[in-house]
């Protein structure tokens, strides 16, 4: 960078205003060595010079005592102009009280007359060029366009300089978000949302600046605060959910606020405003309360998360994720079939035990995670599939989960044809479950991966059929082969009217679809007869088998193995 | 015309004033020949008889300038002390060192026209 700014082919322009001759022409001497040089007899031709705008002047070296207008000036018309104060002024004087009041006026150096060694002249305008031109691309990249806040970077690294100084004050980390942003952008647009943030941003660097506290936005409608500690942050609330409140004239759409209070220093940064998220992000639904504090149950449960997230590769590399298979049967004739199985992840923890799903794949489903587990069940449940085939002779089609960030991959296709290829498996001999929340966000895009796959011949469940908000309107449109019905009412559906006529009208629906409906979460003998009732074809759950291991999934092919040969 | 010699005898510190105009001696002896015909030694005069110590500090002020980067110790040294005494606004006889002044600065006028 250093070695390209002081390339000869970029002469930048330098003005020296000095109505001296001599003074004019040996500095103009000395400068022309490294720069193009632009002279003016006084002030005011220097303004008159610079306002042209034809050049771009990189330095202007202004002696203080002129005629027609003087340097003093001159410095103050530069104060209150927005582009002058782009251009860094270095003084010439000869007195000591001169140079204080010019760097009180905004001057960044000065030399002093006579002039010293031409090299230390040379040495001092290539520093302030320097420093200036570095400061003008910092000033350039370190705020956020939208809202006028900084950027995240500048804003930890702003923090980390602040923190060198003052790391035994205490200090809180804030974060906030607006809830249902989503649908600002949606229905009004993105510009709306953008005027929105804006707002947000020229009210918070107005309210911060008397509280010692520096904003960034973090990303979308996520803004970070990080304060000298204060009992509470009810003026920062106000003033956001005032500007929400005017924005949408309703008084619904609230501001919700995660805060660290005295955060640890001994903590990264980083982490302090990702324990503040944690709390923001647990801080749903409750209106009572708009702030919600980091504690120790949350930073248990962060902690835990956070092992989780450290040591998933590990987890997948040492084989602590294990697939388990469940069965799952088809009920139609007198004696249920084994007809295929669900994929089911499961983590042994080397120093936790066994983690529950629940604990990690909804974490893993928001941050992305989720990618390398199901790629993980993928190749597992591939080569499980040809195992099988191989020891016994058929094909038990093993269902796997493709969740919202795999339909978003552009290997996606590429990835399973890949897998079937290794493992010489066809298309139908392996299934995919995407939930049914999947088809409600980003529908076009979802239809097309799904159409894509289903022309290569795979076969396409809908998992948790019920749970989500499809229309049965866009039901009937959808590319799908087998409808899941939730298992909570399944589980419910003997205790609950409702539940029950749900499971009822799911089962309808694949009947009008001509497809399949399986049931998952069936424990009881009941619960079957009500389903087989119901024209319900495929069962999973409890009654039959909870999810094992492959050496035990065997025993299943090998009792269907002995039904066929004996029917 | 001006030689880097005589302005050696005059009392110059050349070897200052050239380093300043980057071992330019052309530049420089341009520059020193245009001093006996600086309008501000005039001004100071005029300032100074007409008893009107703030344009004859500014005349002083511009003139110590320019002299000083051209390193003509002799006449700097003298303009420099009359400066100071200006910029405290000093009432006192100033025809004396005004003398000095303009026959210093006829010396180096001779110095350039020999």
């Amino acid at each position: 960078m250093k070695k390209l700014r002081q390339s000869a082919t970029v002469k930048r322009h330098v003005l020296i205003v000095d109505d001296e001759v001599v003074n004019r022409e040996i500095l103009g001497n000395i400068l022309s060595a490294n720069y193009a040089v632009e002279y003016a007899d006084n002030a005011k031709e220097a303004l008159e010079v610079l306002s042209k705008k034809d050049k771009q002047f990189a330095l202007i070296l202004l002696d203080l005592l002129m005629p027609v207008m003087d340097g003093f000036e001159f410095l103050k018309k530069r104060e209150t102009s927005e582009t002058l104060k782009l251009i860094p002024v270095i003084v010439m004087t000869s007195e000591k009280e001169s140079e204080v009041n010019s760097l009180k006026l905004g001057a960044a150096d000065f030399i002093a007359k006579p002039f010293d060694m031409p090299e230390v002249v040379l040495a001092r305008c290539e520093r302030i060029i320097e420093l200036f031109e570095d400061q003008n691309i910092i000033r350039q990249t370190e705020r956020d366009h939208v809202t006028g806040l900084y950027t995240r970077d500048y804003f930890f690294e702003y923090i980390r300089q602040i923190e060198l100084w003052g790391s035994d004050i205490p200090r809180d980390a804030i974060v906030f978000d607006i809830e249902q942003f989503h649908l600002v952008n949606e229905f009004g647009g993105r510009s709306t949302g953008d005027q929105l943030l804006a707002k947000i941003g020229a009210a918070l660097e107005k309210e911060l600046a008397p509280m010692n506290a520096i904003a960034c936005r973090a990303d979308a409608d996520t803004f970070y605060i990080f304060a000298t500690h204060q009992e509470n942050y009810d003026n920062v609330r106000n003033i956001v959910q005032g500007i929400l409140t005017d924005f949408f004239e309703v008084n619904h759409i609230r501001v919700r606020f995660g805060l660290w209070e005295n955060v640890d220093h001994n903590v990264e940064i980083e982490a302090w405003f990702d324990r503040a998220k944690a709390a923001c992000d647990r801080n749903r639904g409750d209106l009572s309360q708009s702030f919600a504090r980091y504690n120790n149950d949350m930073h248990a449960r962060y902690m835990f998360e956070e092992s989780l997230i450290r040591d998933l590769q590990s987890a997948i590399d040492n084989r602590n994720l294990i697939v388990y298979y469940q069965p799952k049967y088809n009920i139609e004739g007198d004696v249920p079939r084994l007809t295929s199985a669900e994929a089911l992840i499961r983590w042994n923890h080397p120093t936790l035990g066994f983690i529950n799903p629940s604990d990690f794949v909804p974490l893993f489903e928001g941050n992305g995670l989720i990618q390398k587990v199901d790629n993980f069940v993928w190749s597992e449940a591939a080569k499980q599939i040809r195992q099988w085939k191989e020891s016994y002779g058929i094909t038990v089609p093993v269902s796997v989960n493709v969740s919202r960030i795999d339909i978003l991959d552009p290997e996606l296709e590429a990835k399973l044809m890949r897998l079937l290829e290794e493992n010489s498996l066809s298309p139908e001999e392996y299934m995919l479950e995407v939930t049914e929340s999947a088809y409600c966000e980003n529908m076009e895009r979802l239809i097309e991966v799904i159409e894509n796959l289903r022309k290569k011949g795979f076969r396409i469940e809908m998992d948790d059929f019920g749970s989500g908000y499809s229309s049965l309107n866009m039901i009937t449109t959808l590319p799908i082969d087998i409808l899941k019905i939730d298992m909570s009412f399944v589980r419910n559906m003997e205790k609950d009217e409702r539940n029950l006529k749900l499971v009822e009208l799911v089962a309808g629906v694949a009947k009008f679809l001509k497809i399949p409906a399986v049931a998952e979460g069936v424990e009881t003998e009941s619960q079957l007869n009500i389903l087989k009732d119901m024209g319900c074809q495929i069962i999973q759950g409890y009654f039959f088998s909870k999810p094992v291991p492959p050496k035990d999934f065997e025993l299943f092919i090998e009792k269907e193995l002995e039904r066929r040969r004996n029917s | 015309m001006i030689t880097i010699e005589k302005l050696n005898t005059f009392g110059a510190n050349t070897a200052e004033g050239l380093g300043r105009c980057f071992g330019n001696e052309a530049l420089y002896l341009k520059l020193v020949a245009t001093i006996p015909g600086e309008v501000n030694f005039d001004k100071l005069k005029s300032a100074l008889e007409a008893g009107d110590l703030e344009n004859a500090f500014l005349a002083a002020h511009a003139l110590k300038g320019v002299l000083g980067n051209l390193s003509l110790t002799p006449l700097y040294t003298k303009v420099a002390e009359v400066t100071e005494l200006l910029r405290g606004k000093t009432a006192m006889d100033y025809s004396a060192s005004l003398a000095e002044i303009l026959a210093k600065k006829e010396e180096l006028g001779d110095l350039c026209k020999d």
